[in-house]
């Protein structure tokens, strides 16, 4: 019987060597464990980091975990090198994959109707970047496909799950407040 | 002091819409349509001017607000409405465009949510083939030796074309099967049993083996001769009519 600390110090090695998020079916397929086992020692792995406040935090993406840098570092890993940002997303990137997120699966004629413009160059650009892709197709006539957001894009974006989105109801106030938050930061500047 | 702000580039035409009805304070409820038509009108008008090729979909929206405008116009208060409901020509509309505020605001929040997520950092998936038994193996060469080494093959492969361009192979007649067949008889008869091997006795060219094989058939067709092979692959036994040379080829 492998003790429980063998696994869990494991995992951590395992997720050192995969850098991208480590699948916890594949983990727990390593020991033979079950699946909810795996993610409890993941889970428990995550809290040490974070209660020790350590610089390297574990995240969780899709049942998968992930080592990251710790948030509030990013200021002085900015001051020892200079990571490549990557671009940012274009507005109507962004209004697109807002529609994808929320209303999956969805249809290029859906997406259109919502915005009122054609959107083929903003869905090839997004299925590009991965953080779009094909789901299926429609039952409608045409049978046209359907999009969904990918892994990458809950990475991207920082969810654990699709779930995690908020309602859309509650989006008007995280906005407001956020940009609440902003004038106030200025003011006290001033 | 007045201020004018514009902006130049639009995600849509209910992008323009939204920022015009903002813009003039108005309640997305109860949007005075003919103040939006107008200021909608005058900023299309504005774009074409300077010659900035504005969507399709922006003039299907510019004709909505013109229907729009024309229904509110026309008398509502006809008594047979007065029991049911009216319906206001804006609210299909009004629908359309909360719709797409609410997911303009859906991609706000996804900004906020990118611009907080790009403060951390990851590794990338390392190349792990050093770990795996067997690594992949890798040619050592460098560039500069490989486009050598791929420029000598292109220029070989142009000098045999050239080549091929300018000559033809010909190829020395071949034996047919009809004299081969003569030839056969003639050696045949007086025999009364041979090998098959033995035909081939100084034969070199496959075309010619094949011939021989061929030739064989055809006389055992004719019944000039019969043949035996005891095992799978084994040695085969010509046994040799004894009419062998009265009968004729046939097609030749």
């Amino acid at each position: 019987m492998i003790s429980k600390k063998t696994i869990k110090s494991a995992f951590e090695s395992m997720m050192f060597v995969w850098g991208e998020p480590l699948d916890v079916k594949v983990a727990a397929d390593v020991f033979n464990i079950d699946w909810k086992e795996a993610y409890d020692y993941f889970k428990e792995l995550q809290e040490e980091y974070e209660s020790e406040g350590r610089g390297i935090r574990i995240r969780e993406i899709d049942k998968s975990f992930q080592f990251c840098t710790y948030i509030e570092n990013d200021e002085y890993i900015q001051r020892l090198c200079t990571p490549v940002k990557e671009k940012r997303l274009t507005q109507s990137a962004l209004e697109v994959l807002a529609i994808i997120a929320y209303k999956q699966p969805v249809t290029k004629g859906e997406i259109e109707s919502i915005r009122g413009i054609k959107c083929d160059r903003v869905i090839e650009g997004l299925l590009k970047k991965n953080l779009i892709e094909e789901v299926g197709r429609g039952t409608g006539i045409g049978r046209p496909i359907l999009y969904g957001t990918t892994k990458l894009f809950l990475e991207k974006f920082g969810f654990r799950d699709i779930k995690e989105l908020p309602d859309i109801e509650d989006i008007t106030n995280i906005v407001e407040e956020a940009e609440e938050t902003d004038t106030e930061q200025i003011s006290l500047e001033i | 002091m007045v201020y004018k702000v514009k902006l130049d580039v639009f995600e849509g035409p209910f992008d323009l819409l939204v920022y015009l009805i903002e813009n003039a304070e108005m309640s997305i409820y109860d949007i005075q349509i003919s103040e939006i038509t107008k200021q909608y009108m005058d900023y299309i008008e504005d774009m074409q001017k300077r010659d900035i090729v504005l969507a399709g979909e922006f003039m299907i929206l510019a004709a909505t607000l013109i229907e729009i405008k024309s229904k509110m116009l026309l008398p509502r208060n006809r008594p047979e409405d007065l029991e049911g409901e009216i319906e206001d020509p804006r609210s299909e509309l009004v629908e359309k465009l909360i719709e797409y505020k609410q997911y303009k605001n859906i991609a706000e929040y996804l900004k906020m949510q990118e611009e907080i997520n790009s403060r951390i950092y990851v590794k990338p998936k390392e190349d792990l083939s050093v770990y795996t038994r067997e690594p992949d193996e890798f040619i050592n060469l460098d560039l500069i030796q490989f486009i050598k080494a791929f420029d000598i093959f292109l220029r070989r492969r142009k000098r045999i074309e050239e080549v091929k361009n300018n000559y033809t192979r010909i190829k020395r007649q071949e034996m047919s099967m009809e004299t081969k067949i003569e030839q056969l008889k003639r050696f045949l008869t007086g025999r009364r049993r041979i090998k098959f091997r033995d035909l081939l006795v100084g034969v070199k060219s496959e075309y010619n083996v094949i011939l021989t094989f061929v030739s064989l058939l055809e006389l055992i067709r004719l019944k000039s001769v019969r043949v035996e092979q005891k095992t799978n692959f084994g040695e085969i036994s010509i046994i040799v009519n004894d009419d062998i040379d009265t009968q004729q080829v046939e097609g030749a």
